[in-house]
């Protein structure tokens, strides 16, 4: 039997995850990580690209004004032999033409665009059809764009957006051993209510 | 089959027949040949077409002209030959001489097993070699090919786009030539007017579109700034990528198409702001190798900070970009390193956790306060 099929509407199946343990990101979506200062962001975000470096995937940070810590997140699990880091100088402009062209290139497991410490003004200046765009661009790729960001940017674009909240810091005598975040999912709709709490130590 | 050239610049004209050639010595070039070019070698004055390189030496060497020196016809053609065109063993030939044996084909007619007795492996050897029937493989001398095209030219170039043409020509020729030898291009020299660039390719190739536009990205990000009257092109060659593809090998990016992103991403931002991070066997902030999962966000340069302090512990911390009561304090770490280097450093760490819950680490040197980053 043939069913026909309505014009103008697409059949899409449920989007392959690159999973983390702390959420699933969906493939061919746009993740976007929001959150204040020493909310987990980060670690989150070392997260996904200890996951993806694990199975072999390469990944690329563009880090908009130079915050990122090798270190850490190779303690996260980060493979950073398979990893691209490219420093902007806290130039949006120049993070999202640098993320553009990796987008445009394909092949990457997470591309992952750092605007959590970009100036407010460099972030009104993002045209919001550079969301719609990218979501089109890595739709049929096997790509996690992440977008990590003080406050909500892509909109309707993201299909996970997840609201990282600080719970407390972790002491042990005068030591400070980690901190505990609360990962608040706002979208896909219907997931707002499953937060979970995570501690990185 | 075989061919020998005997004369002056012999290496040279078997270059016309063959890329592989050996040169037994400088006026001496052996090489494989097809029966089509046989008739070539008509224009040489001495040469030889054999079945066994040895022979077609021998024949070269010795007989005058262009002799060829069907299969089974050695003993009959070289056997006329004095025993001394052999190569020289005066014991052996003094044992020859007794015996009566002044030519090749008499050599050729003694009895392999008497011979063996009384002279030895080297008898049979020398016996073989009067017989023509000494197979050996070539021994092929590599011979350097330069890789490189210039020109002068008697207007100057002021634009990228015809510069990039001229470029794109010598690419062609330089990389059929490569080809030619089954070799990649490893690095690329470019030299404009008498400056020198040297480009270096994350993997060897030749292919010239994808070279030429490697070229076109340095050029637009480092512009000559002089109008260009000399160009010089030089390839180092390198051996070509062998890649092993695999069904369940996770995909990567295209390395072609990589390449020339990161070149235009570092004509962007900066060749020194697109790397691979690393982490060096070190104390130094920002560089060592740690074990907390605990992420932290560098402030690029470290962030000047008031800090007020009692008691010897930091109350109240003020930037530009927080301001706040300290809530609780971890410290002071002391931290010192590279005592011998001009940026050596000395500093006393604190973690400062602040009344809103976020987290810094903090350091006081012979300069003041700063903040060096923020735990995320």
């Amino acid at each position: 039997m043939v069913t026909p099929i309505p014009l103008g509407w697409r059949i899409e199946s449920a989007p392959d995850v690159l999973s983390t343990g702390a959420a699933d990101c969906p493939r061919g979506r746009i993740t976007e990580i929001i959150g204040a200062r020493s909310s987990g962001r980060t670690s989150f975000l070392h997260s996904i690209l200890a996951a993806s470096t694990k199975l072999g995937e390469h990944a690329v940070l563009v880090d908009t004004n130079d915050t990122f810590d090798p270190s850490t997140a190779a303690a996260a699990g980060a493979d950073l032999g398979k990893m691209i880091w490219i420093r902007c100088a806290g130039n949006v402009e120049h993070a999202m033409r640098a993320a553009d062209l990796v987008i445009q290139s394909g092949g990457f497991g997470v591309v992952a665009l750092d605007l959590a410490e970009a100036a407010e003004a460099g972030l009104n200046r993002i045209p919001a059809t550079t969301w719609f765009r990218w979501r089109r661009s890595v739709e049929t790729t096997p790509t996690v764009l992440v977008v990590v960001a003080s406050r909500a940017l892509t909109k309707s674009c993201s299909a996970l957006l997840v609201e990282m909240k600080r719970k407390r810091a972790i002491f042990t005598g005068n030591l400070l051993r980690g901190a505990e975040y609360e990962i608040a999912p706002r979208k896909p709709i219907g997931s707002e209510g499953g937060a979970l709490h995570c501690v990185a130590v | 089959m075989y061919a020998c050239i005997y004369a002056p610049g012999a290496g040279a004209l078997a270059q016309g027949f063959s890329p592989h050639i050996e040169m037994v010595d400088a006026q001496t070039a052996v090489f494989s040949i097809t029966a089509r070019q046989v008739a070539g070698l008509q224009e040489i004055s001495r040469a030889a077409v054999a079945e066994t390189a040895e022979a077609a030496i021998l024949a070269a060497r010795h007989l005058p002209g262009l002799t060829f020196i069907q299969p089974g016809e050695e003993t009959s053609i070289l056997g006329g030959l004095s025993i001394d065109c052999l190569p020289p063993d005066p014991e052996i030939f003094q044992t020859l001489d007794l015996w009566g044996i002044h030519s090749l084909a008499e050599l050729a007619r003694l009895p392999e097993d008497g011979l063996a007795e009384r002279l030895g492996a080297r008898g049979l050897w020398m016996q073989k070699l009067a017989r023509g029937a000494l197979d050996r493989p070539l021994r092929p001398v590599a011979i350097e090919t330069k890789y490189e095209e210039s020109i002068e030219l008697d207007y100057s170039i002021k634009l990228i786009e015809p510069l990039l043409f001229l470029i794109g020509r010598f690419l062609h020729d330089l990389c059929a030539r490569l080809d030619s030898q089954s070799l990649a291009a490893g690095a690329v020299e470019i030299t404009l007017n008498r400056t020198d660039r040297m480009l270096r390719l994350p993997f060897p190739t030749r292919d010239v579109k994808f070279l030429l536009k490697l070229i076109q990205h340095d050029l637009e990000a480092h512009k000559p700034g002089e109008p260009i009257e000399k160009l010089r092109l030089r390839i180092l060659p390198a051996d070509p990528r062998r890649v092993q593809h695999g069904l369940f090998i996770p995909a990567a990016p295209e390395p072609e198409k990589l390449e020339l992103t990161l070149g235009k991403i570092r004509a962007l931002v900066g060749a020194k702001n697109v790397k691979t991070p690393e982490l060096r066997n070190t104390y130094r902030p920002g560089w060592a190798i740690g074990d907390s999962r605990l992420a932290f966000r560098y402030f690029r340069p470290p962030m000047a900070a008031r800090v007020e302090v009692e008691g010897g512990r930091p109350k109240h911390l003020s930037t530009r970009v927080c301001r706040g009561k300290i809530a609780r304090v971890s410290g002071p770490w002391r931290t010192s390193g590279d005592w011998w280097r001009e940026d050596a450093w000395n500093r006393d760490e604190w973690d400062l956790a602040l009344a809103d819950g976020s987290l810094f680490r903090a350091y006081r040197d012979g300069g003041g306060w700063f903040v060096d980053g923020s735990y995320d």
